[in-house]
């Protein structure tokens, strides 16, 4: 069960996708996931995923062809399972210089997180065919909901958020196709259409200046 | 706690009376101490009311359906953490506190060690515990406590015989965005663009709809300060100088003409609010732009001279 108002109906996908299902996903499908996700926070913990992949040290986490998340996490302790206190999103575009090797290298399948990604990442999802989910931030509550268990740990001497962490999801979600393995971003889209909108914002943000006659202050007088 | 302060030699018996008064009426770091530690903690978990009524307001007004269902889910997620006792967010941020001091108050104790310690108190006994975030900015290592933390800005509240304090946590997701430019006898329509500039930079990656504050003219300092207390203005709260408000109501039209959306899902609703203020300066204009994210986290208490404290919100 969970008390998501949104979840009702939604299709639901088991991670990690194999690439077929990557690439059969649409900028703006709303999803539900099941399945196993690796998750950090972590800037240092993405530098020492770039050194794994330059042959400095192992990664501790098999994260081929896996599902990796961009999100904090704090858990606690019960029986024996680590299980979890909550959740959240972090910024994806903090990671952009190390996202297109980390998505090509290790052909993962999915990256989550919020914020979205830049171009070089975006170019990296298409070739590898992988898709990138974001997830609403600030809403941990309903988000944590979906995660039932972290099943292992690496890299332990890292902060908690900073740690390598792979979760069981169930229920997870909704989490929105932000860009697809087919090079469109949502982000991009909007980022598109609000520079395309800003001269006719401009323009109207000056013709409601004008009735109220407010400009005569930027003549002041030294 | 009082013995530091000497008694004036020429007014004997007033000063007496003052000393009575001030052992039996005094704010202590024992108050300032729990309080600082509670206004965190309550933020923490507490999306604030007028926030709340923003976004089901906004949800009414909302025309794209994926973002009526954002602010939904929204909702719904702040409604459980205020319910469940649950975080809002998983990143707490660091904390901010702003301190206003009624001038007839008597203050008994060391009350900027009162907030350090009551920050280190929450972190002790909060549940869920919450992450490591106070991050060294030259290292990047983190920890629970560091240099200046939290961030505290005092200011005196004239013939006020009471303390306000309000609290308000800061984290990347929003707090990366802010931004600040010095102009030189800027035209009106220029300090607008810039904020335009700042507005499309951040996008949707600080967790819109957000509550946005500017500061316009004073010093550097100044202007980042007016912009930070703007954004703990109520929402719906109305700027005293009706140039003002012209300008935040058409800054706020102006956001949310973008079109990015709460969380990006490309709506109506990129901004809950924009608060402006704005100083006296010289003929340099500091403009400053800083972003709430959508949970606007935000506690505020009164303390009384008698030590009372009051739950503001």
């Amino acid at each position: 069960m969970s008390s998501s108002p949104n979840d009702a109906g939604l299709p639901r996908l088991m991670l990690p996708l194999t690439r077929d299902q990557a690439r059969r996903l649409c900028v703006g499908d709303l999803v539900m996931l099941d399945g196993t996700v690796a998750a950090t926070a972590g800037f240092s913990t993405h530098e020492r995923m770039i050194d794994a992949l330059d042959g400095k040290g192992a990664l501790p986490l098999d994260l081929r062809g896996g599902a990796l998340f961009h999100m904090g996490s704090s858990c606690r302790q019960v029986d024996g399972r680590w299980l979890p206190n909550y959740v959240n999103p972090t910024t994806s575009t903090r990671f952009d210089a190390f996202m297109p090797r980390i998505i090509r290298e290790l052909g993962v399948t999915s990256v989550g997180g919020k914020g979205g990604m830049g171009a070089a990442c975006i170019a990296a999802l298409k070739e590898a065919g992988c898709v990138y989910f974001a997830m609403p931030g600030g809403a941990s509550p309903l988000l944590s909901e979906g995660v039932v268990e972290r099943l292992e740990t690496g890299w332990d001497d890292l902060i908690e958020q900073f740690r390598l962490s792979r979760f069981m999801l169930r229920d997870f979600g909704p989490v929105t196709v932000a860009i697809d393995a087919h090079g469109n971003s949502l982000y991009q889209t909007l980022q598109d259409q609000a520079a395309g909108r800003l001269p006719d914002i401009l323009a109207e943000m000056e013709a409601a200046r004008r009735p109220a006659g407010h400009t005569a202050s930027s003549t002041a007088k030294e | 706690m009082t013995a530091g302060r000497l008694p004036s030699p020429a007014s004997g018996a007033l000063c007496d009376r003052r000393l009575e008064r001030e052992e039996a009426l005094a704010i202590t770091y024992d108050v300032v101490r729990k309080a600082a530690r509670d206004l965190y903690g309550w933020s923490l978990k507490k999306v604030p009311d007028d926030t709340l009524a923003a976004l089901a307001e906004a949800r009414q007004r909302e025309s794209s359906d994926i973002s009526r269902k954002t602010l939904d889910f929204m909702q719904a997620a702040a409604r459980a953490a205020e319910r469940e006792d649950r975080h809002a967010c998983s990143d707490a941020g660091f904390p901010t506190y702003f301190i206003r001091i009624g001038t007839r108050l008597t203050l008994d104790g060391d009350i900027r060690r009162a907030f350090v310690d009551g920050f280190a108190d929450l972190v002790e006994t909060i549940q869920p515990p919450i992450l490591k975030f106070i991050t060294h900015p030259l290292t990047l290592e983190r920890g629970y406590a560091g240099r200046d933390m939290p961030i505290l800005s005092f200011d005196v509240l004239d013939g006020a015989e009471y303390m306000e304090i309000t609290c308000s946590p800061k984290a990347l997701g929003s707090g990366r965005w802010a931004a600040l430019k010095v102009f030189s006898y800027p035209k009106i329509a220029e300090i607008e663009e810039y904020f335009m500039q700042c507005v499309l930079e951040a996008g949707s990656q600080h967790c819109p709809p957000v509550v946005i504050g500017v500061g316009i003219g004073g010093s550097f300092d100044h202007a980042a300060k007016m912009a930070k207390r703007a954004t703990l203005r109520q929402i719906g709260s109305v700027h005293d100088d009706p140039m003002i408000r012209d300008m935040e109501a058409r800054l706020l039209t102006a956001v949310n003409r973008t079109g990015f959306g709460p969380m990006g899902t490309g709506g109506d609703t990129t901004a809950l609010a924009v608060h402006v203020d704005y100083a006296h300066g010289h003929g340099f204009v500091p403009v400053a732009i800083c972003f709430n994210c959508w949970i606007n986290r935000r506690t505020s208490l009164r303390i009384d001279e008698d030590g009372t404290v009051t739950r503001l919100e």
